[in-house]
């Protein structure tokens, strides 16, 4: 491998180059550990677009304008689910139909009720109690 | 390269020590969660102690959405909160040191949620934000508290900025001021939601569920500085 003086002086130099690299790597990696190790996170299992933000802005204000873009939030999270579960997360169907209803879309309000029972059967006990009120 | 052999073994051991301080499996931290098979949460309107009026919405708006990551089924946010509102409980505090079965038995749920907002402050340089809130969750069978956390949360909403000397700075204050503003508090208050609920055991839905119970537990009181993304 090494044939003569010169190319065994390369080879140091190359080693001492090596060496430095590896420590250097062995910072880096640490430093890369220690960055990614307390904020690793599980992939999410629903998508949820701009539901906070969206549900706060209804909640606070209660305008016309912050309620249509309450229910194209909800409307987004039914459609769109790019999650582990892929399934609209809890609660979602059933705010989304308690909203309705509230407005008045009873018929509509009801069906989405009705999903979320479908998907989350825990639900059944209050929710089918609010189907019940809905005259 | 002693410097940086020093940095290497700095930055080790700060990885070793940075995460594993209590000690305490999530199991014998939260024994509840894995001797009964709960799945339903509660969350029950947040008691606000601080002068920031909004506060109690921005985290009850988003309360839910951690929980339902974790694997349980979060009672729907703005059906029940309309329900409590038209009970007149609203005002929560006046239900945390009582029998939890009233709401549990309504909504069939198998854990509530109490939340204390401590503090919210909101530094005028820099742009960060302090919040202490405290999370009690109660179990709905026995009225035993299954999860309890206090932590006191400085949330970095500085926005990145390259340049450098006084007019960098100056930059920086700027556009930080401008972010706060444009940045709804919903976010910082979702960020300490994420942050304490790290070590919340697994529910149903969840592939982790009853596999994370020698996962270690996060600190019952902690402070912690957390980064708005």
């Amino acid at each position: 491998m090494i044939r003569n003086p010169h190319s065994i002086s390369v080879y140091l130099l190359l080693y001492k180059q090596y060496h430095m690299n590896f420590k250097t790597l062995i910072t880096a990696f640490a430093a890369l550990l220690l960055i990614t190790s307390c904020t690793t996170q599980a992939p999410k299992m629903y998508t949820w677009g701009d539901y906070s933000n969206a549900t706060y802005n209804f909640i606070k204000s209660h305008s016309d304008a912050d309620r249509d873009a309450l229910i194209k939030t909800y409307e987004n999270i039914i459609k769109k689910q790019k999650g582990t579960r892929k399934v609209v997360p809890p609660g979602i169907y059933a705010d989304y139909g308690y909203l309705l209803i509230q407005i008045g879309q009873d018929q509509k309000g009801k069906e989405m009720l009705e999903k979320e029972v479908a998907l989350y059967p825990e639900s059944k006990v209050f929710i089918e109690r609010i189907i019940n009120n809905v005259h | 390269m002693k410097k940086l052999n020093l940095i290497s073994i700095v930055l080790v051991v700060l990885f070793l020590s940075g995460c594993n301080t209590t000690k305490i499996s999530r199991k014998a931290a939260y024994p509840e969660f894995y001797s009964n098979n709960l799945s339903t949460i509660l969350v029950m309107p947040p008691i606000n102690k601080t002068n920031k009026v909004e506060a109690k919405e921005f985290f009850f708006t988003t309360l839910n959405q951690p929980l339902c990551e974790k694997g349980y089924y979060v009672i729907p946010p703005y059906l029940s909160m309309e329900i409590f509102k038209s009970e007149s409980a609203y005002d929560a505090d006046i239900f945390i040191d009582r029998p939890v079965d009233k709401f549990s038995n309504f909504f069939n749920a198998d854990l509530v949620l109490f939340t204390v907002i401590h503090k919210w402050e909101k530094s005028a340089i820099g742009g960060a934000i302090t919040v202490e809130v405290e999370y009690i969750v109660k179990s709905a069978k026995t009225n035993a508290v299954a999860y309890t956390r206090r932590g006191t949360m400085t949330l970095d909403t500085s926005a990145n900025t390259s340049g450098g000397g006084l007019a960098g700075a100056l930059i920086s204050m700027a556009v930080t001021a401008i972010k706060t503003a444009m940045t709804p508090h919903v976010k910082a208050a979702r960020a300490c939601n994420e942050f304490t609920f790290g070590d919340f055991p697994a529910g149903h839905y969840n592939p982790s569920f009853t596999n994370d119970s020698t996962l270690l537990s996060g600190k019952p009181v902690f402070k912690a500085r957390v980064r708005l993304n």
